[in-house]
């Protein structure tokens, strides 16, 4: 005989205001099979778990409906509280009467009846619950790590400095990201190759990160605690053990005119190359579509060069197969490409530059050494406009979000270019000045107060070439007129945008991302640094744009989070995974097909002399995320869900 | 020589040669107008075998009978079109070898009847394929139209007064060579999904069940329809399923035999963000 208690929160006036809880109490008190039915304030609280505790005890409770908030709130709460009393935890079941009625309803009669409804078809459903243990699974102790930008870096450094082992991958040929572009950086101005080299070493000297640079991640398969990832280390054509790092055959290679990534088409690099001076590793890689070698068979000047004889034209693409843990995405940004303004002349006139070009032509270690000097001709530029929001917030053409970084970076680019020009003029067009962040608005400030920037709040309609000069027509919308300036470069603060493969990237990974390709967090308030797939984490620009504190202040909450995961030996995961009916199994395999998590083999049946006698589909509760998409693809009926099972659903629909 | 002479002569040489252990196609059947199924293994019996424009019965159906092709011998079977569609799905998913099956293709128009070129399924691509590009037959037109221009209140009278005279004889589902399964969801009691009463509901329940199971499977064949002994127009459901299939996910039921289920796959370029 079921032994039911139901237990009602008023959750402070969130239900007890709509829902007359002790009129729901009396009704659930009548119903068949229920043996305690009782209202409180707050069953969260201590003394209600305690209640509850207590009333399984005294009556011998063989089941328990909390009828009150969602169960993602406070489900894990009572079903321990069960365990506690010692109730199987998976004989309690939460009725949510809160965010599906008492919060959706006015009217207090109405509200009433559904949460009898909602509450009813939970105590029919508990009453076929089953006991389920959870389901323990071991825990390879290695994170994986993607991206090794500032937040890719922190978090590989964070986990190995507590002793876990890493693996890194870059796809590029060196560590770095974006912030190894920057020249100096916001609020403090402090030079950014400088805080970001010793950490890229760092990272590649630490004896427990294994660094891959110019590698990518091929496949991801598996589980929490259980993935099995393949990379593809592309061939550098040099070969990394034999290579010294000299730069001979960077000196020697006659390709010299290539445009370079790292420089944003501003400076010029070799065909084999190494992005940047301070490149972690110091190996360069042969960019095969610029080798005169690969285009028409001679040339070999670096291979005849290189005196540890480390260039191989012949080496292939290799694979690494690794056992993972956990993994952190940090695949990071880009910016998005401005050419689709053509008023701005972006990509025509070849003073119109983006904030990251900007970023290389103020950079010590940049193509013009530090000197502000414009593309076309080499002269100082003696006014610059500054163009925000190029891209962000603007849904007709670009983003409809707010690219976070611009204004700030804007400000610094003023202050830079007002220290390295004298008397040079700035004016920054501008819609709002959003600085909000430790130190933020006083830098601005400090941008308009001591280094004069002139900031004009409007938009800029048109930029055209007149007399050797960029007129900038805009209007400024404080003083209600249009404005013209006749300046010799014109930045703009281009949107930052998710990474060109980042939804494709997303699918390898089997994690979600928003309609700009910007990765999913689990919950954006309680859980922003872990993606909704369990095991993987979101540290840096790949989840929004960002900053470099808010980049590395993630990667070291996604690095307490593979910590806290490493800290067993053992995972306990909810038992709620599907099981086939091997007896009705018509063996279509839609259910093999349908499983996003490839948790359903196949399966010989035998008979005793070892001949197949059927084929029948097999769910592995190990790779099992309790999706349900199998059960509802089975025409024949022959999966179930547990915790879910079509009895307990059957049930809880007749319960309505 | 008339097709039906021909195709004897090709079933006595592969049952003789023992290519294949059975040739399952149409002999003579109660009335003049009627044939039934005909199951042969002895090269004498080839005689019996009848191929005119009364053969409709889709056959594919026998294929799938328990323990028919667990011996890894051939069968041959005589096919429409529709029939041939149906191998290529139970190939998929699954239910049978399509190396083991010989096909004798054809296909009829008025009274006439064609040999289609082939033996095995995928020499038939290009059948299928014209089909699938093809307009339905026009007095059948018609009749889809009818009820496509119904507003959805009379549309759902119509179905009610149909399926108000369903016996839940389950003939449509033994009928179907896609009803293949070893217990069918209306046999399953543990919960009652699909009431097996014959009242409103429950025949309700059960049709719409098996038109959800039979989108992007069915075939078009008319077992289901010639079956059903109360003349309830299945087709019209089965169809409108198809074309729903056909203009959402451009996926004719059959194309070939590693078609993947269009309810069990999905792909990843999809612009639905809840697929990984
Ligand atoms: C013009 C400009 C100026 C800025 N100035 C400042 C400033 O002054 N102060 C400040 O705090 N912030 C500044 N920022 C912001 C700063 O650049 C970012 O906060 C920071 O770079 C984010 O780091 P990240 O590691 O998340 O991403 P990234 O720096 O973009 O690094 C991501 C890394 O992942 C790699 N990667 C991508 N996809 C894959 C893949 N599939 N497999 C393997 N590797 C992959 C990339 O190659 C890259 O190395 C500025 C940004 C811009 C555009
Ligand atoms: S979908 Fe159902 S019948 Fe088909 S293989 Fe899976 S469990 Fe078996
Ligand atoms: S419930 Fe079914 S579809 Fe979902 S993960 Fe488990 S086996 Fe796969
Ligand atoms: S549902 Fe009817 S028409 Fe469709 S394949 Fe089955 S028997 Fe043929
Ligand atoms: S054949 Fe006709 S009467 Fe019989 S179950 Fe099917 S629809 Fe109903």
């Amino acid at each position: 005989m079921a032994k039911i208690g139901v237990f009602i929160c008023h959750c402070g006036e969130n239900i007890g205001a709509k829902v007359d809880c002790t009129k729901l109490a009396a009704a659930m008190g009548e119903h068949p099979g229920v043996a305690v039915s009782v209202e409180y304030k707050y069953f969260c609280s201590d003394p209600g778990q305690e209640s509850v505790k207590r009333a399984i005890r005294e009556n011998n409770l063989t089941g328990v409906v909390v009828a009150a908030c969602s169960p993602r709130m406070h489900e894990a709460t009572f079903r321990k509280a069960c365990a506690e009393a010692g109730l199987n935890p998976y004989l309690c079941e939460i009725a949510n009467i809160r965010e599906q009625c008492s919060w959706v309803h006015t009217d207090n009669g109405q509200a009433t009846e559904k949460a009898m409804d909602i509450t009813r078809s939970m105590v029919e459903k508990v009453k076929r619950n089953n006991k389920l243990q959870p389901i323990e699974v071991p825990v390879t102790r290695r994170a994986l790590v993607i991206g090794g930008g500032i937040a890719g870096i922190q978090a590989a450094l964070d986990i190995a400095n507590a002793g876990q082992e890493v693996v890194l991958v870059e796809r590029e040929p060196s560590l770095g990201g974006h912030m190894a572009q920057l020249s100096e950086t916001f609020p403090t101005l402090d030079c950014s190759q400088c805080i970001m080299t010793p950490r890229m070493v760092e990272a590649a000297q630490h004896p427990k990160i294994r660094l891959l640079t110019y590698s990518e991640i091929e496949s991801v398969d598996g589980y929490i605690g259980n993935f099995s990832v393949r990379v593809r280390m592309k061939s550098r054509y040099v070969d990394i053990d034999k290579c010294t790092g000299c730069g001979d055959c960077i000196t020697k290679c006659p390709a010299k005119k290539i445009s370079s990534e790292f420089d944003c088409g501003l400076g010029k690099r070799t065909a084999i190359y190494t992005p940047f001076a301070q490149s972690v590793p110091n190996i360069p890689v042969i960019d095969k579509a610029n080798c005169i070698y690969f285009k028409n068979g001679k040339c070999k000047i670096c291979s005849k060069t290189c005196q540890c004889s480390a260039i191989d034209f012949d080496m292939p693409d290799t694979f690494v197969d690794l056992e993972i843990g956990a993994i952190v995405v940090a695949t990071g940004f880009q910016v998005q490409n401005n050419t689709m303004y053509g008023e701005y002349g972006y990509g025509t006139y070849p003073d119109v530059i983006n904030g990251l070009q900007f970023e290389r032509l103020a950079s010590a270690s940049g193509p013009t050494a530090g000197k502000i000097q414009r593309p076309s001709d080499g002269a100082e530029p003696q006014t610059v406009v500054f163009i925000q929001c190029a891209g962000s917030r603007d849904p007709s053409k670009g983003v409809r979000y707010c690219s976070k970084i611009c204004c700030m970076y804007t400000a610094k680019h003023a202050m830079l270019y007002a220290h390295k020009v004298h008397g040079g003029k700035t004016h920054i067009f501008y819609m709002d000045i959003r600085a909000a962040g430790k130190g933020y608005d006083e830098f601005s400030r400090r941008a308009i107060e001591e280094d004069e920037a002139a900031y004009l709040r409007g938009r800029v309609s048109k930029v055209w070439q007149e007399n050797g000069k960029l007129m900038v027509r805009g209007v400024d919308t404080l003083l209600g007129r249009p404005v013209e300036i006749a300046a010799d470069m014109v930045v703009l603060a281009t949107a930052i945008i998710a990474q060109p493969d980042a939804k494709d990237f997303a699918k390898t990974i089997g994690i979600g991302y928003d309609e700009y390709g910007f990765y999913n967090e689990a919950h954006l308030k309680l859980r922003p640094v872990e993606s909704s797939t369990a095991g993987v984490f979101l540290a840096g620009a790949c989840q929004s744009p960002k900053d470099i504190p808010d980049s590395v202040a993630q990667a070291s909450a996604t690095a307490s989070k593979v910590l806290a995961l490493f800290s067993k030996d053992m995972l306990e995961r909810e038992p709620v995974v599907a099981t086939n009916n091997e007896a009705t199994c018509a063996g279509c395999w839609g259910c093999v097909l349908a499983c996003p998590y490839n948790a359903i083999e196949q399966k010989d049946i035998l008979d005793r002399s070892g001949r197949i006698i059927k084929r029948v589909a097999s769910v592995n509760p190990g790779l099992c995320q309790g999706c349900g998409t199998c059960v509802t693809f089975c025409r024949s009926n022959s999966l179930d869900l547990a915790g879910f099972t079509e009895k307990q659903i059957f049930a809880e629909v007749m319960g309505l | 020589m008339s097709i039906e002479e021909q195709y004897r002569t090709r079933a006595k040489e592969l049952l003789s040669g023992g290519a294949v252990k059975m040739v399952i196609g149409y002999g003579k059947g109660t009335t003049a107008s009627r044939r039934r199924p005909l199951f042969i293994s002895s090269p004498d019996d080839v005689e019996r075998l009848v191929l005119d424009d009364a053969c409709i019965t889709n056959l594919s159906g026998y294929l799938v009978s328990e323990g028919l092709l667990s011996d890894e011998k051939r069968v041959a079977v005589f096919l429409r079109p529709e029939g041939i569609r149906a191998v290529n799905i139970l190939a998929a998913e699954s239910q049978l070898d399509a190396e083991q099956i010989v096909i004798f293709g054809f296909d009829v128009s008025g009274t006439e009847v064609r040999a289609l070129k082939g033996i095995h399924v995928e020499e038939f691509s290009d059948v299928i394929g014209s089909i699938k590009e093809g307009a339905p037959e026009a007095s059948e037109e018609e009749l889809f139209e009818k009820i496509e221009k119904m507003s959805p209140q009379e549309r759902f009278s119509f179905w009610q007064e149909e399926f108000a005279k369903c016996i839940k004889c389950y003939a449509c589902r033994q009928a179907c060579p896609m009803c293949y399964c070893r217990r069918c969801i209306v046999d399953s009691n543990q919960p009652q999904w699909v009431n097996t009463s014959s009242h409103s509901l429950g025949n309700f329940e059960w049709n719409i069940v098996r038109a959800f199971h039979l989108s992007g499977r069915c075939v078009e064949c008319g077992n289901c329809d010639r079956a059903c002994p109360v003349n309830i127009p299945l087709r019209l459901i089965n169809h409108r399923m198809a074309e729903e299939v056909l203009g959402a996910f451009d996926h004719f039921a059959g194309m070939s035999k590693t078609q993947e289920p269009v309810l069990a796959s999905f792909k990843k370029d999809d612009s639905e963000t809840f697929i990984l």
